[in-house]
């Protein structure tokens, strides 16, 4: 009784040897890639250390305080809020409405899909270049249209239309990923919920919010984790177009920690505005993650 | 049998002729390099004819020991070296040079087989945005590597803060054992050579003036000739812009072009004025020009404009003339075409290019792309003079560029860079690459009589060859002291400019006052300096 107790675990043992091994060059490139670059960010926000210089110096909490105590800091942080923020709820409304038109176009679905996923295709640089043409004032066709409609605005050359337009140009890049993945989602609800409901009277409204939603919160959690991860740091559209103007309207986060890291090469404060910006990020995949936790239970 | 003999005799038959195909098509292709290396010179020849200085064309020289390159006329210094130097001792080395995209650097990469050949020194040009050089430079220099071996050395963002990283040209330009500058130092433009090879004092050179763009105004000689006496008859002065123009002229002349465009009088435009007033570089640039006649500037350290200095010292924005002038220019951008705060000097350029305006404070290198009508609808249709003055002089941006020597570079790497830098910055080649675009910085160039006629004859074929004539005697204009501005030459100077143009940007958005505007970049610019 013993031995046949002891067996399983000593094999067990001998495979948990081989898994070891079989994991360690995929564990040494992760370590190379991600954990030694994590801990380089720390030790570089602890130092004096710019480009310029011969040797990095120990700077103790310095580039923290001057980071903590700048404003432009703290504003790209209000703007990186309303930017994701504004953009999530956005691409959220629309990919779930354009999954839930397709859902309900049985015929030419596949068609419809492609033609919808063509943004996520494109380059985000290139999304600028396109958005920066189109918005152009001397040549862009969407800024004609806005004359010939009698608005003399310069979209991209006026604060407040500035983030507008590229929160529009994020939501046009990236609904399309999260319409995917809701119609995926949708694809997977059962009939009999359905049908049930139609036997109860329910009208296509109370269907949608009642029952399919319902069903597929999961999957528009997976959406908002993904989207948000990725929006915190995204600023291509915004180096093409707007270079963080007018009058810092589309300062990000994210385009802050580029002009601090590139333009002004100071490394050490660049990594205490990333670790900032990786703990938000961590906070918010945890937050999604346990309300993923909390659907499944 | 005979079929057989046949069928041999046939193959060798193809196999001489492709034998022959090849040495001749191997043959061709020398000669077409070499070709090739003359067609400044045979173009120069021409130009000599018509300029009627008479030189034996160019190529005289080519093959000989001194001058490997070819390309020489007279007139011009020639590349010179030590007796029995042998240009090919650095055959097998390859450098790489990193360049912003700019018309120098197309004409040499377009021209790189005369070095190459010459030297059997292999050269890979990178051409990129400066940011990128800018960063490339820097990590080069923080590890101590030579992944660049030359450098487009920007007088702001990298040789302020990085000079220690290039190689002292003195050093290589005294070495008996190598060939010196041809024409020597004292051939450039002075003032370009001192804020571009020099940091901090002029006991180390470290770069070679490559270009030399300048902000002076273009601006639709159509529209000023045509609607001429019209305004004479409502203001009553002459509004051709020149020399005597001044800002508030120019304001005036703006807003009655704006007013006319609105009325349908004048069709040809639909603003005055256009401005490079993104929140970006260029918006620090177009203000500068502004700041520098009513007699303000930003720093008080002297020399901070040419030599350039660690500390710039205090900032000068709060004094009157600083606020008079962000006060002007906030009035100026009021009437400008609305598209100035979303264009950089590429979208004015592109505006004016499409005839939205009739004035623009632009780089004069944009003259080449007014007047190709493959980009432009205003070909022909443009003139250009020095910016108007202010109540206290005149500013014209400089925003020219050196190149160096990376100095973690090995000993033959430095040597054979040396010999890049000779041939790249000569005069021979510097007219070679003048249908690329390209400014020459050397004085021996501009004495040329194909030049003095280009610049001062616009009716010349020689004006019509050369796609910057347009602009070129207003930039020598604007070079000269009295109407030059440089901005500060200091190692935190992308911070400063980036205060700068965001604050201004604020400004432009009616976010703050000229006043509070000026107050918070000198707040900011002193407390990032220490002053």
């Amino acid at each position: 009784m013993e031995q046949a107790a002891i067996r399983p675990l000593k094999r067990r043992a001998k495979w948990n040897r081989t898994e070891f091994w079989m994991l360690l060059p995929s564990v040494i490139v992760l370590a190379a890639i991600t954990i030694f670059p994590f801990f380089f960010m720390i030790y570089a926000s602890f130092m004096d250390y710019r480009l310029d210089m011969d040797h990095p110096r120990f700077a103790g909490l310095e580039n923290w305080q001057n980071t903590l105590t700048d404003e432009t800091f703290w504003q790209s942080w209000g703007r990186t809020v309303v930017y994701a923020g504004g953009g999530l709820i956005l691409q959220l409304l629309l990919g779930t409405g354009i999954a839930l038109l397709l859902y309900h176009i049985p015929k030419f679905r596949n068609l419809f899909s492609t033609l919808v996923m063509l943004p996520v295709f494109v380059a985000p640089i290139v999304t600028g270049l396109l958005w920066r043409f189109l918005l152009d004032p001397t040549y862009g066709f969407y800024h004609w249209i806005v004359r010939q409609l009698g608005f003399d605005v310069q979209i991209l050359g006026d604060p407040n239309f500035a983030m507008l337009a590229v929160i529009f140009m994020d939501v046009w890049e990236w609904t399309p990923l999260v319409t995917l993945i809701v119609l995926a989602g949708l694809q997977t609800v059962p009939e009999e919920p359905l049908e049930a409901a139609d036997v109860d009277g329910a009208n296509a409204w109370q269907k949608i919010f009642l029952v399919m939603l319902p069903m597929i919160r999961r999957m528009i959690v997976v959406a908002l984790l993904i989207r948000s991860m990725d929006i915190l740091r995204y600023v291509d559209t915004i180096v093409i177009t707007t270079e963080g103007g007018p009058a810092d309207a589309t300062k990000t986060i994210g385009y802050y920690l580029m002009q601090v890291a590139f333009r002004f090469q100071d490394i050490g404060s660049a990594a205490a505005v990333g670790l900032t910006m990786l703990v938000v990020s961590t906070l918010m995949g945890r937050f999604f993650i346990k309300v993923l936790k909390a659907e499944e239970a | 049998m005979t079929r057989s003999w046949f069928t041999k005799l046939s193959v060798l038959v193809m196999a001489c002729v492709l034998v022959l195909s090849a040495c001749s098509s191997g043959g061709s292709s020398k000669s077409g390099n070499a070709d090739g290396a003359n067609v400044s010179g045979n173009n120069a020849g021409g130009s000599d004819q018509s300029g009627g200085s008479g030189n034996s064309g160019g190529g005289s020289s080519s093959g000989s020991t001194d001058d490997p390159f070819g390309g020489w006329i007279e007139g011009l210094p020639k590349i010179e070296a030590p007796e029995g130097f042998d240009w090919r001792q650095f055959e097998g080395i390859t450098l790489n040079v990193i360049t912003e995209n700019t018309p120098p650097s197309s004409g040499l990469a377009a021209h790189i087989d005369v070095f190459e050949q010459a030297t059997g020194i292999k050269v890979n040009i990178e051409q990129v945005n400066l940011d990128i050089v800018v960063e490339k430079a820097g990590l080069d220099f923080n590890a101590r590597n030579a992944n660049y071996h030359i450098i487009y050395a920007d007088p702001y963002q990298i040789l302020a803060k990085q000079a220690q990283h290039f190689v002292d040209l003195n050093e290589l330009n005294n070495d008996p054992t190598l060939p010196s500058i041809p024409g020597g130092l004292e051939d450039f433009i002075q003032s370009q050579l001192i804020v571009g090879g020099y940091m901090g004092n002029t006991d180390h050179l470290y770069a070679l003036p490559y270009d030399n763009p300048t902000m002076i105004l273009a601006y639709r000689k159509d529209v000023f000739e045509k609607y001429k006496d019209l305004f004479m008859q409502e203001k009553g002065y002459d509004w051709t812009p020149g020399p005597e123009m001044t800002w508030d002229q120019y304001y005036e002349i703006a807003e009655w072009i704006n007013r006319k465009a609105k009325e349908g009088v004048i069709t040809e435009v639909k603003y005055g004025t256009g401005h490079q007033a993104k929140q970006h570089d260029s918006l620090m640039n177009d203000f500068s020009n502004v700041l520098a006649s009513f007699g303000g500037d930003y720093f008080e350290a002297p020399n901070i404009g040419d030599i350039g200095a660690e500390n710039p010292g205090k900032s000068k924005l709060t004094e009157p003339e600083a606020i008079e002038a962000a006060e002007f220019y906030a009035k100026l951008l009021s009437i400008a075409a609305p598209g100035s705060t979303t264009w950089d000097w590429t979208g004015l350029a592109e505006a004016f290019a499409a005839g939205e305006i009739a004035l623009a404070p632009e780089w004069h290198e944009f003259a080449g792309m007014f007047e190709d009508p493959s980009k432009s609808r205003v070909a022909g249709k443009v003139s250009w003079t020095i910016l108007p003055k202010g109540p206290k002089g005149r500013g014209n941006m400089y925003g020219g560029t050196s190149i160096g020597i990376n100095k973690y570079a090995s000993e033959d790497e430095i040597r054979a860079a040396w010999l890049f830098l000779i041939w790249a910055t000569a005069p021979q080649t510097q007219y070679m690459i003048l249908d690329a675009g390209f400014t020459p910085t050397r004085y021996s160039v501009y004495q040329l009589p194909y030049i003095q006629t280009a610049i001062n004859d616009p009716n010349s074929q020689e004006f019509k060859e050369w796609p910057l004539a347009a602009s070129l005697a207003a930039a020598q204009e604007a070079w000269k002291e009295e109407n030059v501005y440089m901005r500060p030459k200091t190692p935190l100077w992308p911070q400063i400019d980036t205060i700068i143009y965001t604050e201004l940007s604020k400004m432009l958005a009616g976010r703050q006052s000229p006043a509070d505007t000026m107050k918070e970049i000198a707040k900011q610019s002193d407390r990032l300096t220490g002053n």
